[in-house]
């Protein structure tokens, strides 16, 4: 804890010296979720080309441009190859204003494990711009910045944070419904009170006890988007310590809020109107922005700038946004209608039609082929006679002869399609097989050596489907594009876990060794984090095991009781458990006839006692619905019999 | 004629029955005028050559008899008389009157004074072509010590919250922090269409709406509903965003159908962002008014009352000492106060920021600060009488000394010798006993205990003493 001894001693020395600190940064090149999938499996987000450019150079010049001398990057994922793009570019050069130090660990889970490596290193003096590795913009922090060191020195430190957003109302092209949020805010102060990911909710909720904040104006705001900048006191990195359960941004802002009166610490908020500003948080965003930068929203951050300092990468500009960089070949009766991006040494055939498209360099394109809204890596082959249309095509891609990609496809590197195969909207394909596991990946419980038979089941399984791909194609189907995104309902609550009980799903209870591992290998402050998201966990299995046939069910459960043996050891856990149980049954009311099966089968598997179970039954339950479960004709049976049985069994004593 | 003026005048005043148990509400004097005149005036001001007075027999024979008011007041009234004793609400009124109803309607209530641009509202219910358009102001703090109050409002008031979109105009939403324990729930359906919402406190509803006719309609079908701030109003701002509501019948009318087009046709919108049409298609729309400056007040308290008092003369350009007044040059009238035609003023008495009403009597050695004085009052020699509340025709004794007390009309305050000091109040029935005894604690609190009498009058006229 060598963070803490040095604690008290910094705030103050950060209040006298101010001023005269240079503005530090903390950028995290990391994702932690898996929204760019399978892409990201062969290249870290950050480094992903949008316009050409990787986004965290995006991110870099925005820092740098608005003052920031001092740039903390935390990689994870592929954290060896974000260093090596870094050590190239020109922001590691002696002559760059924005000293970067890059900072990597495996260890990384979340955004609050780097923040709470940043308090255990002390880097950072005082206020902070916290941004991720894919935000691309071109706002003037310089405002925001001011006013939150004004409210700072006003109010003994009381704001620990300002979030940035940029207006934009819905239906507004930046705006996917992901990122949907809802924010209750203090009309005067711009003080946030409420703040909510409005995704897959039909209404919203404002508790009262916000609206006694003493002001008598409030707004509610639903036209706003999260820029993902946020303007950071060192506090922040203190708390997020002192609270070892905030994993997201999200849950620091909720907490922060909810627990205002205790902690006493405000967030508040800087509204831009005009400046561009947004996160290329999945696939859609990406399509947005791209065609955002060709179309000069983000100037002076445009193509033709090559702000990144690249050789080889200028190019001109001309009329309808088309740009071209250095040896571009293009065919006779080829057209580039408009917002369209070439990159170097590309060669593109004829009578080819090309609109709001951006395609790398070392790129061949054949004859009559139709492109819109394509966003084409480098070296890209495409013979003739393809049509694609707003898909992402990734290095070393090959399309062959007569392919049509719909809308929403996606093909990963080095993937091979065609020829003459048409690719329905959504389709995405990798060289990696979907099941193949993600050992390596950014979940911290999935390790190769264990179910090896499984393992073996599925490359038998790997040969690549000529009906998927084309008779001469190479690449696996993976199940839906991540485009379509949206509608995947709890991954904005809680990213990892809905990948969890994905992974749960298909590999049963493969994962129990594997937490005993953890529990063993970590120290105890993280067992502790596991155990809370544990309770989650069940509550997110218990809901999918509803959902399935009950024959799936009682087979899942047979294979996770070590899983719930493991985590259900005292009475209380027991007690925990039905809790969650009810509380999902509650909201499923066609389901209740499958509650005694469940609690059944938990019986025989011994995850659940008697006694735990008839302690549930008796406990006054508050709510009608509650009430009503509990009067359940099966539930009752069940309870009946478990008594009868106990009774037997101490007559048999 | 576009608009039907309709003046709710039947109210009783409940919030201040001090003052309205002898006098209906709509003939309180405010600055010497019937609290009455006020929104008759300002419709006359914008223009309305007649309007619907719905009021009690009561209020009818004075609006009749009351010849300041005759000539003050040229428009033609058309006064519906309804029955006290039934309790009806705003909206009974509404549907008792439907038949003289032909168009669309300015409802107002009897006890606003205000100087908004009347405009303002009625120009929102036609660009929009709203079902509702209403006026509010922003709350005022009364600073002034109340009468028989002790310390100020109760802090246990329920706050009233109103949500309007980003030009602050569109009215959203409405309801009381008493109705709101869950807290605010709203659909995102709506967020999606207005994604701004401000939502305001302390703003005070001034009770003047325009309603369309079809609204009218509605109630005759819907006799549930009783009241139009209560019921009318929550309901038509909640159906905005229903897809069913039975108050809009499809549009059949020819000018209506030629609007519908006009809007079709045209490129103008009420929102950004998305591309849909003007309005999402809602038919149903209400809309607010909120002055942001000026002067509004609602004459329902008696802090209320007390404020408009001291307000109101500044902004009607009476000469501040009526004609007829008898005012001796050696007596001290400040020129921010006000007196009534007939007032007899002897000398060596001093008034300051008050106003004293028609036919009153005042003596010598009299000093009055802060102070209303109604029709018809005497006071005596050497009174002090200081941010008080004298109701008609009223005698105080000589040498009363008054703080921030309320006398009923038709008391008699009786002189209690040289140097006595009175504090008396005036309780109805309504009062609890607490709140009896809370007049009684504010008398001690302000007098000298050697001295102190304390003068209860009571509903049934009946005078307690309370000597100290």
């Amino acid at each position: 804890m060598a963070g803490k001894a040095g604690k008290p001693s910094r705030p103050r020395k950060a209040d006298k010296d101010e001023e005269e600190q240079p503005l530090q940064a903390v950028l995290v090149a990391d994702s932690f979720n898996r929204r760019f999938f399978p892409i990201t499996k062969d290249q870290p987000r950050a480094l992903l080309p949008l316009a050409n450019v990787s986004m965290i150079d995006y991110t870099l010049e925005f820092l740098t441009s608005t003052g920031v001398q001092e740039t903390f990057v935390f990689c994870c994922w592929m954290a060896s190859k974000i260093k090596e793009h870094l050590q190239k570019s020109k922001w590691c050069r002696p002559t760059s204003p924005n000293v970067v130090h890059v900072i990597t660990s495996d260890l990384y889970r979340s955004l609050g494990d780097v923040l709470r490596d940043v308090d255990a290193k002390t880097l950072v003096r005082s206020d902070f711009l916290l941004v991720y590795g894919d935000v691309v913009s071109n706002i003037d922090i310089s405002q925001a910045l001011q006013e939150h060191k004004q409210r700072r020195s006003m109010d003994k430190n009381v704001s620990v944070m300002t979030m940035i957003f940029k207006e934009s109302p819905p239906g507004h092209k930046t705006r996917c419904e992901d990122d949907d949020i809802i924010i209750a805010m203090d009309g005067k102060s711009k003080r946030i009170l409420h703040y909510q990911r409005a995704q897959a909710l039909k209404r919203l909720h404002f508790p009262m006890n916000i609206f006694h904040s003493g002001s008598d104006e409030f707004e509610i705001r639903f036209d706003l988007l999260d820029c993902h900048i946020s303007i950071c006191s060192p506090q922040v990195a203190e708390l997020f310590t002192d609270n070892f359960d905030y994993q997201t941004k999200n849950d620091f802002v909720r907490g922060l809020l909810v627990n205002e009166e205790i902690l006493g610490n405000q967030i508040h908020m800087h509204v831009t109107k005009d400046g561009y500003g947004a996160r290329v948080s999945n696939l859609l965003m990406y399509d947005t922005v791209s065609s955002d930068t060709i179309r000069r929203w983000v100037y002076p951050i445009t193509p033709e700038a090559n702000f990144a300092d690249l050789e080889g990468q200028s190019c001109t500009h001309s009329r309808h946004n088309v740009y071209r960089e250095t040896g571009v070949s293009l065919g006779h009766g080829s057209q580039m209608e408009e917002n369209v991006l070439i990159g170097r040494n590309t060669m593109i055939g004829a009578n080819c039609t090309i609109s709001n498209t951006v395609i790398g360099a070392n790129c061949v394109i054949g004859d009559n082929v139709t492109l819109d809204r394509a966003y084409i890596w480098n070296r890209v082959h495409i013979a003739d006679d393809v049509k694609v249309k707003q898909s992402v095509i990734c290095d070393n891609v090959e399309v062959k002869h007569g392919v049509v990609l719909n809308e929403q496809c996606v093909l990963a590197y080095n993937v091979v399609v065609g020829p003459d195969i048409t690719l329905p909207e959504g389709t995405v394909l990798s060289m990696h097989h979907p099941d193949e596991e993600d050992d390596e990946d950014d979940d911290e419980f999935l390790s190769d050596d264990n179910d090896v038979g499984y393992r073996k089941d599925k490359t038998k399984l790997k040969v690549f489907n000529p009906a998927e791909v084309g008779s001469e194609g190479k690449g696996y189907r993976w199940k839906t594009s991540s485009l379509e995104d949206t509608e995947e309902d709890e991954l904005a609550e809680c990213i990892w876990g809905e990948i969890l009980l994905n992974q749960f799903l298909y590999h049963g209870g493969k994962l129990f060794s594997n937490l005993d591992k953890v529990m063993l290998e970590y120290n105890p402050h993280i067992a502790f984090r596991t155990v809370w998201t544990w309770k989650r966990y069940i509550k997110m299995y218990l809901k999918t095991l509803v959902e399935q046939s009950l024959y799936v069910s009682s087979q899942l459960l047979k294979k996770w009781a070590p899983v719930f043996k493991n985590y259900v050891k005292r009475p209380q856990d027991q007690l925990d458990c039905l809790a969650s149980m009810e509380e999902v049954f509650l909201e499923r009311e066609t389901h209740w006839a499958a509650l005694v099966k469940v609690l059944m089968s938990m019986y025989q598997l011994e995850i659940l006692e008697e006694e735990g179970i008839m302690h549930w039954f008796n406990q006054g339950s508050t709510t009608d619905k509650s009430q009503q479960l509990r009067r359940n004709q099966g539930l009752l049976k069940f309870i009946q019999w478990l008594q009868e049985a106990e009774e037997s069994s101490e007559e048999d004593e | 004629m576009e608009l039907q003026a309709v003046l709710m005048a039947a109210g009783g005043g409940s919030r201040m029955m001090d003052l309205t148990y002898n006098t209906p509400k709509p003939l309180l004097p405010v600055g010497n005028r019937p609290l009455i005149w006020y929104p008759l005036n300002l419709l006359e001001r914008v223009g309305f050559e007649e309007v619907i007075v719905i009021t009690t027999k009561e209020v009818q024979k004075a609006l009749s008899t009351d010849q300041r008011l005759k000539t003050d007041v040229k428009m033609r009234l058309d006064v519906v008389c309804i029955q006290e004793e039934t309790d009806m609400g705003t909206a009974d009124a509404l549907r008792h009157i439907q038949q003289k109803i032909k168009t669309d309607i300015l409802v107002v209530s009897c006890d606003l004074i205000t100087d908004v641009a009347l405009h303002e509202v009625v120009d929102l219910f036609r660009a929009h072509n709203a079902t509702l358009s209403m006026l509010m102001s922003k709350v005022h703090e009364f600073t002034d010590t109340v009468p028989g109050q002790k310390g100020k409002k109760k802090a246990g008031e329920q706050r009233d919250f109103v949500g309007v979109d980003v030009t602050g105009k569109r009215l959203l939403f409405m309801a009381n922090e008493a109705d709101l324990e869950e807290g605010l729930v709203f659909r995102k359906s709506i967020m999606r269409k207005h994604p701004r919402m401000l939502i305001k406190t302390g703003l005070l509803d001034a009770h003047l709406y325009c309603l369309k006719r079809s609204v009218v309609d509605f109630l005759v079908h819907n006799k549930s509903v009783t009241s139009i701030r209560g019921e009318l109003v929550p309901y038509l701002v909640r159906k905005q965003f229903s897809k069913m509501f039975g108050v809009h019948n499809k549009c059949t009318s020819k000018e209506e159908a030629l609007l519908q087009l006009a809007r079709e046709r045209s490129c103008w919108n009420d929102h950004r962002g998305d591309m849909s049409e003007a309005y999402h298609g809602g038919k149903l729309r209400c809309y607010v008014h909120i002055m942001e400056e000026g002067m509004c007040y609602r004459v329902n308290t008696l802090a209320a009352y007390i404020e408009a008092n001291r307000v109101v003369p500044k902004l009607f350009e009476d000469p501040p000492i009526h004609p007829t007044a008898v005012v001796t040059e050696r007596s001290l009238v400040g020129s921010d106060s006000i007196i009534g035609p007939y007032c007899q003023i002897s000398d060596k008495t001093s008034i300051k920021r008050s106003n004293v009403g028609t036919s009153s009597t005042i003596k010598e050695k009299v000093k009055i600060t802060n102070s209303i004085i109604m029709n018809g009052v005497t006071i005596e020699e050497g009174c002090n009488i200081q941010g008080s509340v004298i109701c008609n025709n009223a005698v105080i004794g000589r040498g009363a000394d008054m703080k921030y007390c309320l006398v009923g009309s038709g008391q008699c305050i009786e002189p209690e010798g040289e140097n006595a000091v009175v504090q008396c109040s005036s309780g109805y029935t309504t009062h609890t006993k607490t709140h009896t005894l809370h007049f009684c604690s504010s008398v001690v609190f302000v007098l000298n205990p050697a001295f102190c009498v304390c003068v209860c009058v009571h509903s049934l006229a009946h005078v307690c003493l309370f000597f100290v």
